[in-house]
C-alpha cells in the first residue's frame, strides 16, 4: 500500500526512470493496490498519468493470470 | 513478424506433461519460421484466486517472434487443450531475453529447496552415524565374548535399514506438505 499521508508526493516511476511497468513485477505492483485488491488512485500515490495507465494495465494483466487477486473476497 | 509474450497456465495434475507441451509449441512456432527468444518455467504457483476450483497452476512463459498465422495456430492449440487453464498473448515492441522477476523468484526457491534437501541429508547421515556408534558401544558392553558379537551385528543391520527407510518416508511427507 502506498502511503496516504506523506509530505511530498512524487511519481516513483518518473523518478526512477522506469521504461515500462512489467506485470510480472509483483512486489512493485503490490505497492499500488489496496488490501482489498483495488488499484490505488494516482491522486493518492502521485503517479503521473502516463505511468498510472501503464500501472493499471500491468495490474489487470497480473489479475487475469491469477498473480494478483481481483478482490479479497475470492472464496479461497 | 512481430514480437509476442505468451503466458499459459497448465492444470497442476498435468504438470508432468509440461516439457512435452513446451516442445510441441516450440516446434509449432519454429516450424513456421518463428523465433523463440526466451522460455521460462515458473513451476507450480499458488493462484491468487481459484480457477475452476483449482488453487495451483503451472506457469509457462514464452517470448516469441511469429507471424499472425502461427500465432492463431498456437492460440487455437491452447483453446483445445484441456490442460491449459488460461492463456494470455501480449504484443511487445522488442524481444525480451533476460530473466524475469518471477522466474528469478522461482529459481531462488529451487535453490533454497536444494539447500534444504542437502542439509536434511547431512543431518540424516550424522544421525545414522551417531546411532551406529551408540549401537556398537551397547554391543560391546552387553557381550564380552567374541562368539556372539558377529551374530549381533548382522541382526543390527537390517533393523537399521528399516529405520533409515522410515526416516526417508517421513522426510518425503514433510516435503509434500510444504509443496
Amino acid at each position: 500500500m502506498a502511503r496516504r499521508f506523506g509530505r511530498k508526493r512524487y511519481c516513483r516511476f518518473t523518478a526512477e526512470g522506469i521504461k515500462e511497468i512489467d506485470y510480472k513485477d509483483l512486489d512493485l505492483l503490490k505497492d499500488y493496490i489496496t488490501e482489498t485488491g483495488k488499484i490505488v488512485p494516482s491522486r493518492i500515490t502521485g503517479t503521473s498519468a502516463r505511468y498510472q495507465r501503464q500501472l493499471a494495465r500491468a495490474v489487470k494483466r497480473a489479475r487475469y493470470l491469477a498473480l494478483l487477486p481481483y478482490t479479497d473476497q475470492h472464496d479461497n | 513478424m512481430r514480437h509476442y509474450e505468451v503466458v499459459f497456465l497448465v492444470h497442476p495434475d498435468q504438470s508432468e506433461q509440461v516439457p512435452g507441451m513446451v516442445e510441441r509449441y516450440k516446434t509449432m512456432i519454429e516450424g513456421n519460421d518463428g523465433v523463440i527468444h526466451r522460455t521460462e518455467d515458473w513451476g507450480r504457483r499458488q493462484l491468487a484466486y481459484p480457477i475452476k476450483d483449482i488453487h495451483k497452476a503451472h506457469y509457462i512463459l514464452f517470448n516469441i517472434e511469429a507471424d499472425q498465422k502461427t500465432l492463431d495456430e498456437v492460440e487455437s492449440a491452447f483453446r483445445f487443450n484441456d490442460a491449459v487453464l488460461r492463456h494470455m498473448i501480449m504484443s511487445k515492441r522488442e524481444p525480451e531475453t533476460g530473466i524475469s522477476k518471477l522466474y528469478a523468484e522461482e529459481l531462488r526457491e529451487q535453490e533454497k529447496d536444494r539447500e534444504r534437501d542437502r542439509q536434511r541429508e547431512d543431518e540424516q547421515a550424522r544421525a545414522v552415524a551417531r546411532e551406529t556408534e551408540s549401537n556398537v558401544d551397547g554391543d560391546d558392553a552387553g557381550n564380552d565374548t567374541e562368539a556372539t558379537e558377529p551374530a549381533a551385528s548382522t541382526e543390527d543391520t537390517p533393523a537399521q535399514d528399516v529405520q533409515n527407510e522410515a526416516e526417508n518416508v517421513e522426510a518425503e511427507e514433510v516435503l509434500e506438505e510444504e509443496d
